[in-house]
């Protein structure tokens, strides 16, 4: 892509964030979605040999796609295996890779400094409506913010630590910590018994706390407060940001029993464990309910990316309630493609989506030794 | 037509089972076995077995009808597909393949029967009888009937109390066998019983447990450890683990004449059973060089995998299974997009069945369900280099080759280790004879008393 055109649609790409309502309340603009959609996809197609031969491949290019759903997609394996970005090798200041799994090979997605501030901005957007409604002032005190990844920088292929600094540059009031470490094989470790330490400082201050972690994080957090026998009640106000995925690094809960073991080790409610679902692929993520509200949980991805739920049969968006594999388009890669296929089975719900079991997620996986 | 409540499967709550009723059952089944079944002549049974088979061959049986009405929603394949593979069962289980079968396995076909001299040895100074176990427990896995059928065939022929435990969902076909021996020897099936539960449920396994005296399971590796792990010291274990198989075609049979043929025959193999067995293939290997490239054999096969669709369509899946398809061909879509190397052939508008052609030796174990790669290889080397990370773990391999090329290729597949070697075309159908992953099948079930007679004269 010609670095003009490419800082020309991440500003517009920008703006469209910026004006778009927090939540819905009219239909979404499609057509000025559309729009940029279409824009971007004949700018990606110039710029990224990998998108344009699978696009020429199946047969779709600039001049024939008019709907951005018509858009192809690429498969999140794939990024195994190819590189799909605009972004020429001088300007690719960070690399995203996905935690590999089973099958050796990462993905990896690439980001300039202008991408990654366009990647905060999405996913600032987004989290701060869902994660801290009231503001970033809640309950008439500072929130404090603790991130069970590890410190960004310590862990600069990982997406999620990544947005979980960023998140922490916008909204906190003070130093955040981070509380894992990277050990030598990659792996995450949690220092849990010091996260205990802080929390039940916090509990004691009466300030209310918001947790950032991955499902298994937290599974380790809980089991060392099971292990120690030790039950927190967290300040009124707390809240919790879970992000699914297991990977093998712990004993696997399902979400109720994942919910139901922080509300009795914290003492958060229901209402304020709030899902959030994302990938390295993606530069925006999907909450499954706003902190504090009890309505049924759906996944909602941000006005600038939109969800669809597909039929394995046939490849075409399946009806209300009924499941599929899940493909997002966001106007928020503009550094790679922005129609991605993922391997996530999805009921498809009013304007957002389910996520099946994270079983569904292994068999699917469990049956690839794609790239292996 | 409804079935009468005989064996524990056709209770209709599964979850009613007890402890005490497993044992209860098996005490049943070895006074019953003492009473009916334990002095009968292997001629004999042979016979029923026969007659049964038989019975099953016609459209009109009503076991038949029922699994082909019934078989589609319990298990997953058309009607058309589920008779396909009952018809190949069923006739290759004829009273001359189950006399081969004793006679192969235990050199005589009254071992079972009386004590009988070796015809092998030189004189007659040593005569064996064979002996079954007492209780047989069989562990099924997986909704493809024929080795639950087989095994119980085997047990008749050993003279074994029999229960099998069937995992869940999948009792069906072992079920209405056994209603079709009660209804040619009902004192047969009096010996034996068939049950479904999840697989793990303690209680009831190891009251069945206390009861075996030989276990011959089927599974996965870990769930077999698990299994063994929990069996009383002195019970036998005969554990089937999970293999896989793959195809080879030599490139003398890419003529113009013979390649439709062969292509056929492994379109077959695919489409038997869903792909769903460990004799069904994983890939088919290639050779370059013969009158039609292999990529050409990819593209006649995915043709007759089409036409197989239309007369034994492989049924609908699960979403999950049906996710793992599509997202399988999307990744390959990718990998055709940047190269000419790889090319992908797809049912329309469906998940029927895919092929996927390659230059690229190594196997990667497909997700079934007539998914199936191609990989163009220059000679066998390439081939058992490609599968070597599955080596002890391969069934059968599907040939197609002839003349000595057709030896000098099987020979170097038995000395890999390959334990079965079939036609193209013929992989789902092993005869009763077949060395279940290289052991005798019926031969294993047994033990033996040896008499050694005084020197004469």
């Amino acid at each position: 892509m010609h670095p003009d055109l490419l800082d020309q649609l991440t500003d517009r790409v920008r703006a469209f964030i910026e004006g778009a309502a927090p939540f819905r309340e009219a239909p979404y603009d499609d057509a000025a979605f559309n729009a940029l959609a279409l824009e971007l996809f004949a700018a990606q197609f110039a710029a990224a040999p990998a998108y344009r031969a699978l696009a020429t491949h199946l047969g779709a290019s600039p001049e024939t796609v008019r709907d951005w759903r018509d858009l192809p997609a690429v498969p999140t394996a794939a990024f195994k295996e190819l590189v799909f970005t605009t972004l020429p090798v001088a300007a690719r200041c960070r690399e995203f890779r996905t935690s590999g799994t089973t099958t050796g090979l990462p993905g990896r997605v690439f980001h300039s400094a202008a991408t990654l501030e366009l990647y905060a901005a999405s996913g600032r957007a987004w989290f701060g409506p869902h994660l801290l409604p009231e503001g970033a002032r809640a309950g008439g005190a500072c929130l404090r913010l603790f991130s069970l990844t590890p410190y960004p920088d310590a862990a600069p292929h990982s997406s999620l630590a990544c947005m979980a600094g960023m998140v922490a540059d916008r909204f906190r009031a003070e130093p955040v910590r981070f509380w894992s470490r990277v050990r030598e094989d990659g792996a995450w470790v949690l220092d849990a018994a010091g996260l205990t330490a802080a929390l039940q400082a916090a509990a004691g201050e009466g300030r209310p706390v918001c947790l950032l972690g991955t499902a298994y994080s937290l599974v380790h957090l809980l089991e060392h407060l099971a292990a120690a026998g030790l039950r927190l009640r967290l300040p009124t106000g707390s809240r919790l940001m879970e992000t699914g995925g297991y990977k093998g690094r712990s004993r696997e809960l399902s979400r109720p029993a994942l919910h139901q073991a922080l509300s009795d080790r914290l003492g958060l409610p229901d209402t304020h464990l709030v899902g959030e679902y994302g990938m390295c692929e993606l530069a925006s993520q999907a909450y499954d309910r706003i902190c504090g509200q009890a309505r049924p949980r759906i996944y909602r991805f941000p006005p600038w990316a939109r969800a669809r739920v597909l039929s394995p049969e046939t490849g075409r968006e399946v009806g209300e309630g009924e499941a599929g594999l899940l493909a997002v388009t966001d106007l928020a890669n503009v550094h790679a493609v922005l129609a991605v296929l993922t391997e996530d089975l999805a009921v498809r719900r009013d304007d957002g989506f389910e996520l099946l079991g994270r079983t569904a997620r292994a068999e699917a996986r469990g049956c690839s030794l794609l790239a292996a | 037509m409804d079935l009468p409540r005989y064996f524990l499967a056709d209770l209709a709550h599964p979850a009613a089972l007890t402890p005490a009723m497993i044992t209860d059952a098996c005490l049943t089944l070895k006074a019953n076995r003492r009473r009916y079944l334990a002095d009968r002549a292997t001629a004999d049974l042979i016979d029923a077995l026969a007659s049964v088979a038989e019975d099953w061959l016609a459209p009109a049986n009503p076991y038949r009808r029922l699994a082909l009405e019934e078989g589609p929603r319990a298990l997953g394949f058309s009607a058309p597909t589920l008779a396909a593979g009952l018809d190949d069962f069923f006739s290759a289980l004829t009273g001359e393949n189950l006399r081969a079968l004793v006679a192969q396995d235990l050199a005589d076909l009254q071992r079972l029967d009386q004590l009988t001299p070796n015809p092998a040895g030189p004189r007659a100074d040593r005569l064996a009888l064979a002996h079954g176990p007492e209780l047989l427990v069989h562990v099924t896995a997986g909704r493809l009937p024929n080795p639950a059928l087989m095994s119980l065939v085997l047990g008749v022929l050993t003279r074994s109390a029999q229960f099998m435990k069937c995992a869940s969902g999948t009792s069906l076909l072992p079920r209405l066998f056994a209603h079709s021996l009660r209804e040619v020897e009902a004192k047969l099936a009096a010996c034996v019983e068939i049950a479904e539960w999840p697989g793990g449920t303690e209680p009831l396994e190891d009251a069945l447990w206390a009861q075996a005296d030989c276990v011959l399971a089927m599974g996965g590796d870990a769930t077999l450890a698990a299994l063994r792990r929990r069996l009383p010291s002195g019970v036998r274990f005969l554990g089937y683990g999970h293999r896989l198989s793959f195809g080879y075609v030599a490139q003398e049979m890419l003529a113009n004449h013979t390649l439709p043929r062969v292509a056929a025959a492994a379109a077959r193999d695919v489409a038997a059973w869903n792909q769903l067995g460990c004799l069904s293939p994983h890939a088919f290997y290639v050779e370059a060089g013969g009158r039609n490239p292999p990529e050409r054999f990819a593209e006649v096969l995915a043709a007759e995998l089409d036409r197989l669709e239309a007369t034994h369509p492989r049924g609908p899946l699960p979403l999950a299974d049906a996710a793992a398809i599509a997202t399988r061909r999307s990744f390959y879509a990718v990998r055709a997009a940047h190269s000419p190397d790889t090319r992908l052939w797809c049912s329309a508008g469906s998940t029927a069945w895919t092929v996927v052609f390659e230059y690229f030796p190594r196997l990667h174990p497909t997700c079934a369900h007539r998914f199936i790669h191609v990989k163009a290889v220059a000679g066998l080397d390439e081939a058992l280099a490609g599968v070597d990370a599955f080596r002890g773990q391969v069934s059968t391999v599907g040939l197609a080759a002839t003349g000595t090329r057709e030896q000098a290729l099987a020979l170097e597949l038995a000395r890999w280790g390959v334990s079965r070697i079939c036609p193209l075309g013929r992989m789902q159908c092993p005869p009763p004879a077949w060395r279940h992953d290289g052991r005798p099948a019926l031969g294993d079930l047994v033990r033996w008393t040896d008499w050694e007679l005084a020197a004469r004269g």
